[in-house]
Formats: C-alpha cells, sequence, structure tokens
C-alpha cells in the first residue's frame, strides 16, 4: 500500500498514538504529587507527598475499600464462572430448543443498563435485609458482569471439538475425567479473559454498589467519588491512580496465574512424558 | 430422558440468577413504577407516573440531552477511533506480531481504567482552570481563567462527551483494526494491476470495507452512553440531565411519591435500549463484517 | 511489433526475506516474448516464476535490467500505468462489489464512463461462460465460476499482456481442465499475449506456444513443448518434465560410459566432453523377449528382468531392473498380458532417440 520508507510519519503516528493514550495521565500524575498547584503554571509549584500519604497511610479506610472491592470482585467472578461453563457448554455442544430466548435472557444486561434492574429491586431487597450488606452487593454485581463470562466461555467452547474428549473416552476418562483433563485446560484462556472482564466491570461499579450498599459497603469508587467531585485535588488524583492501578494489578494478577497454572500443566505433562 | 434434559439441566443455574436478579429487578420496578406497592399498602395500578412523566418538560428536556450527547460522543470517538486504526494499520505495516501485541496491550489502557478516574482525567484536562488551559496561558494564547471555555460540568455535556470519546476511541479503533488488517498486500496488489492508485484503492476498497464493522462499533458507543451513569453524573449539570442521572435525582430525591416516575424513566429506557440493541444486532448480523477479505 | 524484451532483469532478496519469501533470488533474466503468444513459467515451488511475474507486473522492483514493450522502457513504470492485466491464484474479487462492478473495476480506474463499463464488463461476462451472473456477489459464486470472473476482469480492459499467477491451481482437476480450455479460446479469440505461471507441466504442455522452464531462480531452457520434451537442456529439467531414465556418466574417448554399468555408448560425431546425462525416452524403449536377439549398430540394448507393471491410463509402464539401473518403458496393454514379473527381457533403444546434456 505504501511504499517502503514512510519513517518520518510512522514516527509521527507513533508518537501521535503514544500521546493519545498517555497525555491525560500526565496532569493526573502530577496532581497526585503536588502540595498547591496555581494557574497557570505549567507544573505544579510544589511538589509533596502529603497527598499519598493520606490516602495510602492516614486514612484506614484506603485500605479496606481496596479489600472490599477486590473480594466482591473475585466472589462475583468466582459465582459467574461456575454458572458460565454450564451454561456455554449447554449452548455450544447440545440442541436446544428456544435457543434464542435463552440467549436473549443472558445477555439481555448487556444491553439494558444494570441500575434500572437494581433499583428495581432495591426496595425487596431492603425487606429482605440484603441492602448494607456485602452479600447483597456481590449478587447486584453479577447481572452486569455474568454475560460476558458466559460469552468468554462460550467462544472458547465452540474452538473445542468434541475429537479431543472423544479420543480421551477411548482412552478410558470418565465425564469428571474428561472435563479435568481435556476441557478444562482448554478453556481457561478464554476463561480467564471473561474473568478479567468480570473483575473490571465489578470493581468500577459505583451506581449500584451505592444504592444497594447504601453507603456502608464502602468500594473504592464509592470511596473516591467525593474527593473526585470537588474535593481535593491532590487527594482524588491519587485515590484515582490507585483506583486504576488497583484494577491493573487484578488483570496482572489474573494473568500471571494463567501463565503458572500453563507452566505446572506443561512441567507436568512433561514428566508424566518421560514417565512412561 | 437425562440426555434430552440435560441442556436445559446446565443452563438452569445461569438462567434461574438471571431472570431472579436481573429481570426480577426490572419486572418490580416496573410494578413499582404502576403505583403497585404492597408493603406500604398501594395496590392500585395506575399510569399516573407516567403520564405525568410524559407530561414534564424535565423528561423531554433530558431526553434530548441524552440522545444529544449520546451521538456526539458516538460520532468523536468513531471519527478518533477510525483515526487511530488507521495510524496503527500504518505503523504495523512492516513490523511483525511483536509491535502488534505491544499496541494491543496499551490500548487497553484506557479501556481498562475505570470510567469515573477518565472522568477526573478529562475534568484535570479541560476544566477552565486545568492542565490545557495552564497550556494555553503558558504559549500566550489566553490571558485570564475565564478566557478558557467551560467544558466541564457545563450544560452542553461537552466534560461528558470529550470522556466517552476518548475512553471508546480505542474500543471502536480495535472493532475497525481487524478488518484493515485483512486487506493485506494482495489486495492492494490486485487494485494496483487494474490501475488504482493509493487515493483509489482507500476510497473503492478500504473505506467500503471498514464501513460496517466501523457503523456498528459507533452504534454500540451510542447506545452505551445513552444508558449511563459514572460519568454524566460526574461531569454534568443538576438541570438538565442525562436520562439515568435524572431517574437517580428522582429516585433519591427523599420522598417516596417521586420514585414511581424514577421507575418509569427506568422503564423507558430500558425499552429504548432493547430497541437500539435489536437495530444494531441486525444490523452488525447482515453486513457480516469480516467475511470475504481472508 | 509489440515485443515484450526482458533484458539482464534481475532481483536479490536479503537473508531474512527468505524466510518469509519463498521465491527467492532470480538470476538475469532475458528472455523475448512476441506480441500474441502463450508463453508458460513452468517450474517447481520457489524457483522463481512468480517473482519474475510480479517484476513484468510492476508489483515489485528490480534491482537491475530493464523491460522494454515495442518501443517503450517500462521498467520504471508504476503497475498501475502499465495497462498489463493479472489473475492470480485467489480470484480476489472485491468482496463488497457485485460481479459487474468487479469485472468493470479496470475500467473505472481509467475514468470510463458507467454505461460503457457496465456494458463492456457484461459482453465479457458471456465471453466466460457467466452470462446473467452480473448482480450477484462473489460469495455467492463457487471457485471456478470466482476464477471466471477474474479473467473476465483481466480481458475487459483489452490489456497488452495478460499475466497469470497459476490461476487454475486452486480448482479441483475437471474444472481445471474446463478452464484451461475456456483460456485456449479466449487465447485464440482474443489475440493477447499471455504469460502463465504454472508448476503443472501438463498445463504447461496443453496451452503454451513456447515454455520457459525455470529453476533456482534462473531460466533455463526456452522452447516449444516438443523440444523441450525430447531434448531437456539439463538434469534438472529433465527431472522436473517427469522423464525417467536419466543417466549418469561421463565421456571417454568418444564414448559414454555409464556411471555403475559397463555399458558404453559411442556417440561419436554428436559427443562432446562435458556430456554429463544420457535420456532415454520411455517410449522409445522398445520390450522384446526374443533375448536371442543382437543389437545392430544402431541400436543398444540393455538386459534385465521386470520388476513391476503399472497400468497408466490406457497403457502399462513396464519397470525392468538391469545391472545396476532400473529402466522404465511403455508398453500396450496386450504387450503387458504377454509378459509377467520375473520374466528376462530386452529393451533396446534407437543411438538416434538417445538425448545427451551437457551439465
Amino acid at each position: 500500500m505504501m511504499k517502503k520508507n514512510h519513517l518520518p510519519a510512522k514516527i509521527f503516528l507513533f508518537l501521535f498514538l503514544l500521546m493519545f493514550i498517555f497525555l491525560p495521565f500526565i496532569p493526573l500524575v502530577l496532581t497526585s504529587f503536588s502540595y498547591n498547584w496555581i494557574w497557570p503554571n505549567v507544573m505544579p509549584e510544589s511538589f509533596s507527598l502529603s497527598a499519598w500519604d493520606y490516602v495510602l497511610f492516614e486514612n484506614s479506610s484506603t485500605w479496606q475499600a481496596i479489600g472490599v472491592s477486590l473480594l466482591i470482585a473475585f466472589i462475583v467472578t468466582a459465582v459467574n464462572i461456575i454458572l458460565a461453563v454450564p451454561a456455554a457448554n449447554a449452548f455450544v455442544r447440545y440442541p436446544l430448543r428456544g435457543k434464542w430466548l435463552f440467549e436473549a435472557i443472558i445477555f439481555a444486561p448487556i444491553v439494558i443498563p444494570p441500575f434500572v434492574a437494581v433499583m428495581g429491586i432495591h426496595l425487596t431487597f431492603l425487606r429482605i435485609g440484603l441492602t448494607e450488606t456485602i452479600f447483597g452487593v456481590v449478587l447486584a454485581h453479577i447481572s452486569p458482569t455474568l454475560p460476558y463470562v458466559v460469552r468468554a466461555a462460550i467462544t472458547s467452547y465452540s474452538t473445542l471439538s468434541v475429537d479431543w474428549e472423544n479420543q480421551a473416552r477411548m482412552l478410558g476418562a470418565g465425564p469428571f475425567s474428561r472435563f479435568y483433563h481435556v476441557v478444562l485446560p482448554h478453556l481457561m484462556p478464554g476463561i480467564a479473559a471473561g474473568a478479567s472482564l468480570s473483575i473490571l466491570i465489578s470493581l468500577s461499579q459505583y451506581l449500584i454498589t451505592f444504592i444497594i450498599g447504601s453507603g456502608q459497603v464502602m468500594t473504592l469508587p464509592i470511596l473516591l467519588f467525593p474527593f473526585i467531585s470537588g474535593g481535593d485535588p491532590a487527594i482524588a488524583s491519587s485515590y484515582s491512580l490507585l483506583f486504576a492501578g488497583m484494577a491493573i494489578v487484578a488483570l496482572l494478577i489474573l494473568d500471571l496465574a494463567l501463565k503458572r497454572y500453563y507452566k505446572k500443566k506443561q512441567a507436568a505433562a512433561a514428566i508424566k512424558g518421560v514417565r512412561e | 430422558m437425562l440426555r434430552k434434559i440435560k441442556p436445559y439441566l446446565l443452563l438452569f443455574p445461569a438462567i434461574i440468577t438471571i431472570v431472579l436478579l436481573f429481570f426480577g429487578g426490572l419486572f418490580d420496578g416496573f410494578l413499582k413504577s404502576l403505583g403497585y406497592f404492597p408493603a406500604i399498602g398501594e395496590t392500585e395500578f395506575s399510569l399516573k407516573a407516567y403520564s405525568s412523566l410524559l407530561q414534564s418538560d424535565a423528561f423531554w428536556d433530558s431526553l434530548i440531552v441524552t440522545i444529544r450527547i449520546a451521538a456526539l460522543s458516538a460520532a468523536i470517538s468513531a471519527i478518533l477511533g477510525a483515526i487511530v486504526a488507521v495510524a496503527l494499520f500504518m505503523i504495523q505495516e512492516t513490523s511483525k506480531s511483536r509491535a502488534l501485541n505491544f499496541w494491543n496491550r496499551l490500548f487497553q489502557l484506557p479501556l481498562t481504567i475505570p470510567h469515573l478516574v477518565g472522568g477526573y482525567v478529562i475534568v484535570l484536562l479541560f476544566m477552565q482552570s486545568g492542565f490545557l488551559s495552564k497550556i494555553l496561558a503558558a504559549i500566550g494564547v489566553i490571558d485570564q481563567i475565564p478566557d478558557f471555555p467551560v467544558l466541564v460540568n457545563d450544560s452542553f455535556g461537552w466534560g461528558i462527551i470529550l470522556t466517552y470519546a476518548w475512553k471508546e476511541a480505542p474500543f471502536v479503533a480495535l472493532m475497525v483494526y481487524p478488518v484493515l488488517a485483512r486487506i493485506h498486500k494482495q489486495w492492494r496488489d490486485v487494485s494496483r494491476v487494474y490501475g488504482a492508485k493509493n487515493r483509489d484503492f482507500i476510497r473503492e476498497i478500504v473505506v467500503p470495507a471498514i464501513l460496517p464493522a466501523w457503523t456498528v462499533a459507533a452504534f454500540i458507543v451510542f447506545v452505551f452512553t445513552f444508558s449511563a451513569f459514572e460519568v454524566p453524573f460526574l461531569l454534568g449539570v443538576t438541570y438538565p440531565s442525562m436520562l439515568p442521572v435524572y431517574s437517580y435525582q428522582l429516585y433519591s430525591s427523599g420522598t417516596l411519591v417521586d420514585r414511581p416516575e424514577a421507575l418509569a424513566v427506568n422503564l423507558v429506557l430500558a425499552l429504548l435500549t432493547v430497541l437500539l440493541g435489536l437495530i444494531a444486532y441486525y444490523f452488525s448480523k447482515r453486513w457480516n463484517v469480516l467475511k470475504g477479505w481472508e | 511489433m509489440n515485443q515484450l524484451r526482458i533484458t539482464q532483469l534481475e532481483k536479490k532478496f536479503g537473508e531474512r526475506k527468505k524466510e518469509e519469501n519463498p521465491a527467492f533470488s532470480l538470476k538475469p533474466v532475458h528472455l523475448t516474448i512476441e506480441e500474441g503468444e502463450f508463453f508458460s513459467l513452468l517450474g517447481p515451488s520457489g524457483c522463481g516464476k512468480t517473482t519474475l511475474l510480479k517484476l513484468l507486473a510492476g508489483l515489485e522492483q528490480a534491482d537491475d535490467g530493464e523491460v522494454w514493450v515495442g518501443e517503450a522502457n517500462i521498467t520504471n513504470v508504476p503497475s498501475e500505468a502499465r495497462n498489463f492485466a493479472m489473475v492470480f491464484q485467489q480470484p480476489l474479487l472485491f468482496p463488497h462489489m457485485n460481479v459487474e462492478d468487479n469485472i468493470a473495476f479496470g475500467l473505472k480506474m481509467k475514468r470510463v464512463k458507467r454505461a460503457e463499463r457496465i456494458e463492456r464488463a457484461l459482453e465479457m461476462l458471456g465471453h466466460v461462460g457467466l452470462k446473467g451472473y452480473g448482480k450477484r456477489f462473489p460469495n455467492e459464486l463457487s471457485g471456478g465460476q470466482q476464477q471466471r470472473a477474474a479473467l473476465a476482469r483481466a480481458l475487459v480492459s483489452d490489456p497488452r499482456i495478460l499475466l497469470m499467477d497459476e490461476p487454475f491451481s486452486a480448482l479441483d482437476p475437471s474444472l481445471r481442465e474446463e478452464m484451461r480450455d475456456l483460456l485456449s479460446r479466449i487465447h485464440q479469440e482474443f489475440g493477447t499475449t499471455i504469460i502463465f505461471v504454472t508448476h503443472d507441466r501438463e498445463e504447461a504442455f496443453h496451452l503454451s506456444d513456447r515454455i520457459g522452464v525455470m529453476s533456482d531462480g534462473e531460466l533455463v531452457q526456452v522452447a516449444e513443448a516438443k523440444e523441450l520434451y525430447e531434448k531437456p537442456a539439463s538434469a534438472q529439467v529433465a527431472a522436473f518434465l517427469g522423464l525417467k531414465n536419466i543417466l549418469k556418466g561421463s565421456m571417454e574417448a568418444g564414448n559414454f560410459i555409464m556411471e555403475n554399468s559397463s555399458l558404453q555408448v559411442a556417440v561419436a560425431g554428436q559427443g562432446e566432453p562435458s556430456m554429463t546425462h544420457m535420456v532415454i525416452h520411455p517410449e522409445k524403449l522398445q520390450l522384446s523377449t526374443d533375448l536371442m536377439e543382437q543389437p545392430t549398430t544402431e541400436e543398444i540394448f540393455f538386459e534385465g528382468t521386470v520388476k513391476q507393471l503399472r497400468f497408466n491410463h490406457g497403457f502399462y509402464l513396464c519397470i525392468v531392473q538391469t545391472e545396476n539401473i532400473e529402466l522404465e518403458c511403455s508398453i500396450s496393454s496386450r504387450q503387458a498380458e504377454a509378459v509377467s514379473i520375473g520374466e528376462k527381457v530386452k529393451l533396446s533403444v534407437h543411438l538416434k532417440d538417445l538425448h545427451f546434456i551437457s551439465q
């Protein structure tokens, strides 16, 4: 399409893309380390760690909020995986009457904003006593996240040819054995992708956590919000970075866990191969 | 017998969960919007909430604002996304999978950071005393803070639009890029042999090829922005507010009287998103985005 | 006369590109192709034939050498201005346009008006046997139909030269034959110069006026099919053409002495010191069960036992193990019935039917 040497154009594009992604973070980082940043100084006049100090060390709610956020996210994701895998199995490998209806039901929360359902069910939760509890918030987080895990599992299942399982059957493997040794390893990457999305979405929820939690269940976004809607910019920036960082770290952990799982599997398989 | 019902058994946990939690919530909200609230003694159905909603200026203003902001967000993120995709494609041309991996990872960054953070980032950049304003002052374009336009918490909604334009552009790019990547060298060779210069190639081949994916992506951004709460709540104004915020304002206004109206707004919102969702689904199936270009 | 003259055309690829690009360096090529000729480039995968074709199309830049068409030096003319047409291995019809728009594409690039280009496209559709398919989309056509459409696209703009890169290799055998016939017919009708790349020797033999055999980036021999078959210029060419009975040896005092054998052949008059191989065409070997017969001075004999009889489309290939060499000879079904495996037989061939190669 283009002749070989458009190097200056390429460099320009490269920089453009980098700037597009990173430029917005510059004021965020600078503000978090600033003491006072008066207009029109392009850099803060004085730097200070006081905001970070407050966020990380002085305010005990910070770590509690992080803990609660992560706890909810992981529980929600675990539940999602348990629900999604059999469902995806059913969708991909079995004939279903009314498949379209089941698909519509499961994917509805992607189309209809989840807070609609949460506002609706709020008062019922209140009566049952689920509000202001982590359990209640977990329940509320399932709807927005489950469809993505199901979708990822479906994609994964559809690339798994039945031949693999048939092969295992011929070699004498029963259903659970087959699932554990053949199906699950194949599904892992797809499930990991879906799980990442699930964790991410759960971590960033504000409204539905606020409605059900009624301010008692303190996740990081809830803690963050008052600061970013008019509080101290330095603290707000620090919390924002922490929030973004938490999301990235959670995803990295998942990524690493998956890689280690694979390494172990490969090592185990290699050993088995040698022994046999 | 077991074999026949097995798939339904496998589906049951997921389905029942969504039905109870999600559809149950929708239905619950619907009932309450009709005034049916046995817990406080209201057992009569009434369309009062809906009629007052349709007669309230606030609702219509909110709807208009929502459509406007969603449309602009979709349009701008679509344009930015297309530019980013093309830029990516042109860079990727000679480099191999290492580079592609790097960019894929990099682009996940705006997609990974939570919406509230994205919103705040825009606040810091675009508020009247914000970063861009400072830069402009430093190079002499403006003299005082009020010289910089109001782009955050403004009644037009620019803050919201900018946030979604930035955050969703990578999404559009990631949906368009695979199509671009498939228009590989062979297609360029064919068109060259038949006399197409670069300009012709882009106009006749590239643009029609990416149009379906691009349109679908833009539409998805539209629907998403339409029904979003967090960013409009942070970056919008009290009046007129986007529909989800409007609904929340009614819901949390303190009196139980407004709740049915809030839930009525929600129902309208739900119906609109379902309609838009069906349209998007229909078109994406019809245009069958990637077929034929291998 | 609009000859295509290729002089000294050369292309080198660097080490890294060699892995990505199997068609590696092209050694200097000299070739003249006449107007209206059907010329095939024949050779195994990776021999450079596609590279040469792409150089002619202008899709690759040569490192050295020139390409002339008639009086015009087109070496540096970009692909889009050469007015050649090309059909690739894949039909590469644009998926988002219907068939008639696809065919008219080249005309559109020449800014021909819509009415005229559609008319010409539809006419060409008729020539390739796709009448009525104009409004369909490529994904609604079969592989063979798509290639016909690609052919129509190539011809509609009345190109000076039509380049074809293994266009039928992705089709199944009966379809390939159909397409070959179509192409032959079209060549007759339109008189276009065609340069056809293939690795299928039957295809090249069937269609071409002349064939250029390529091997390892080099144009080894250019000749008509018959000459190529009877007088291959190298052992590689012979092997590629599927010739059997390629026997190695060396020259000594006017005799060709075969390796691993005591057999000598007097080649006085034809001999050159550099001769390295002798080729005996299977159909030139005569099989006889009469072991008493003696060779004349015009023949040489081989004695051996029948090792295998293979049926091949109406005649038989008889593989005979003689001394240290296996020879293949063609015999009729009747002869095959009279012979059995393990039987001692005699093979004879006229001296004038032997072909020698100097390498």
